[in-house]
């Protein structure tokens, strides 16, 4: 008995092009926001966007409805591809450094002016900036957690990693970035 | 108990998943540790920092583009998106716009020709100046009835004087003519004499002088 999610990429695998759009529509702002955050960048956001669908489009198959929802698959796709591209431009390394990775600009110059608006909040740029700073594992847990607002469980099914890591690493990852933004705060002469 | 310790289970305690004697001692550790309670009202701080961090919105153009390199075909549009394409968009362009600036403009300047100037109305709204304002134009409005009426009676005594100028002139030519009148057949005279009357009246009239 196939459950919604199965239905619709039953439909997809039969050629039914209004259930892929029905899929892409519904969950592309949720990736492109996803990728964002991994990244601070719009232009890669929109790029890794784009690969993840086309990755999706073509996975589809292997999409087991008992193994778990549509989205917590599409997600897995997703990060799979940040990860792949994170290895590929080597910024793994410069993130796990935190005082290398503080000394880089995070500045986005080719932010549209939309986005612009949206960034003029100052908490959410030193947000940003924060958990560029922090080490993938971290910066990951605490994005799926405290950005996403996904449960511990789906989170630990996403990573493939047990719960108890899951949580070891948000606790982590909350108390790096509060320590970094309170110190960048503090020389900006800003409060928290 | 260290301030590590607490660091460790922070989230536990915030998400009081912690066992009920774990989390009285993390509690007494932070009423008397000022470092612990402040890192964890930072990170509460932070964590409000995140909830309030808006989604961005997404350009249709990805949605297009994915959907273009994946099934090929383009994102079906809605009405308003339709219509916004066809019909907005063409009508919406630098030279409609200059147009419409300018049509603008001379209405403004037509409008501004035709109606009553706003500004001295509203700057003289005191209750004195619109009694004032009343009476000046009760009076305008008196004073035009009275040139009214006069020209009415004007008119009238001229439209008398022609009607009796009229009629005197037709009575001398009636009388002139001496058409018999209906009114005026049984006179007395001997029909004989009624009869012969036009025949004189035919002879002078034609008679040579």
């Amino acid at each position: 008995m196939l459950t919604g999610d199965g239905k619709l990429v039953e439909r997809c695998l039969q050629g039914d092009d209004a259930a892929w759009e029905a899929i892409v529509t519904t969950y592309a702002r949720r990736i492109y926001n996803l990728c964002y955050r991994y990244t601070g960048r719009t232009d890669e956001a929109e790029d890794l966007t784009q690969e993840s669908f086309i990755r999706i489009y073509q996975n589809l198959k292997t999409f087991r409805p008992e193994a778990g929802n549509l989205v917590n698959w599409i997600l897995k796709v997703a990060r799979n591809l940040i990860i792949d591209h994170y290895r590929q431009t080597r910024r793994f390394q410069h993130a796990a450094g935190s005082e290398e990775m503080e000394t880089m600009n995070h500045s986005d110059e080719k932010l549209p002016d939309a986005h612009r608006l949206v960034e003029q909040s100052e908490a959410s740029r030193f947000l940003r900036d924060g958990l560029q700073a922090l080490s993938p594992e971290l910066k990951e847990a605490v994005i799926l957690r405290d950005l996403e607002g996904m449960a511990y469980q789906e989170i630990a099914q996403l990573l493939n990693v047990p719960e108890g890591t899951v949580k070891s690493r948000i606790n982590r990852g909350r108390i790096e970035l509060t320590k970094l933004l309170v110190k960048r705060r503090s020389q900006a002469g800003m409060q928290l | 108990m260290e301030c590590l310790h607490v660091e460790e289970h922070l989230t536990e305690y915030m998400d009081r998943s912690l066992p009920g004697e774990e989390l009285a001692r993390i509690a007494e550790h932070l009423h008397e540790c000022s470092k612990c309670a402040g890192l964890l009202e930072d990170v509460r701080a932070v964590l409000v920092t995140c909830k309030a961090v808006p989604n961005l919105d997404l350009d249709l153009t990805l949605v297009e583009r994915i959907l273009l390199r994946t099934s090929g075909r383009p994102r079906t549009r809605t009405l308003r998106e339709i219509l916004s394409q066809h019909v907005l968009r063409p009508i919406l362009t630098p030279r409609f716009a200059m147009g419409a600036v300018v049509g603008l403009l001379f209405l403004a300047l037509a409008v501004n020709l035709m109606m009553p100037k706003v500004s001295p109305l509203a700057s003289t709204l005191s209750p004195r100046e619109l009694l004032r304002w009343a009476d000046r134009g009760v009076q305008q409005l008196y004073s035009g009835g009275l040139k009214l009426y006069d020209k009415k009676n004007e008119w009238q005594a001229e439209f008398t004087f022609f009607k009796n100028n009229v009629f005197n002139k037709l009575g001398f030519m009636i009388e002139r003519l001496d058409v018999p009148v209906e009114g005026k057949q049984d006179t007395g005279k001997p029909k004989q004499q009624q009869d012969k009357a036009p025949t004189d009246k035919s002879t002078v009239l034609l008679s040579p002088v």
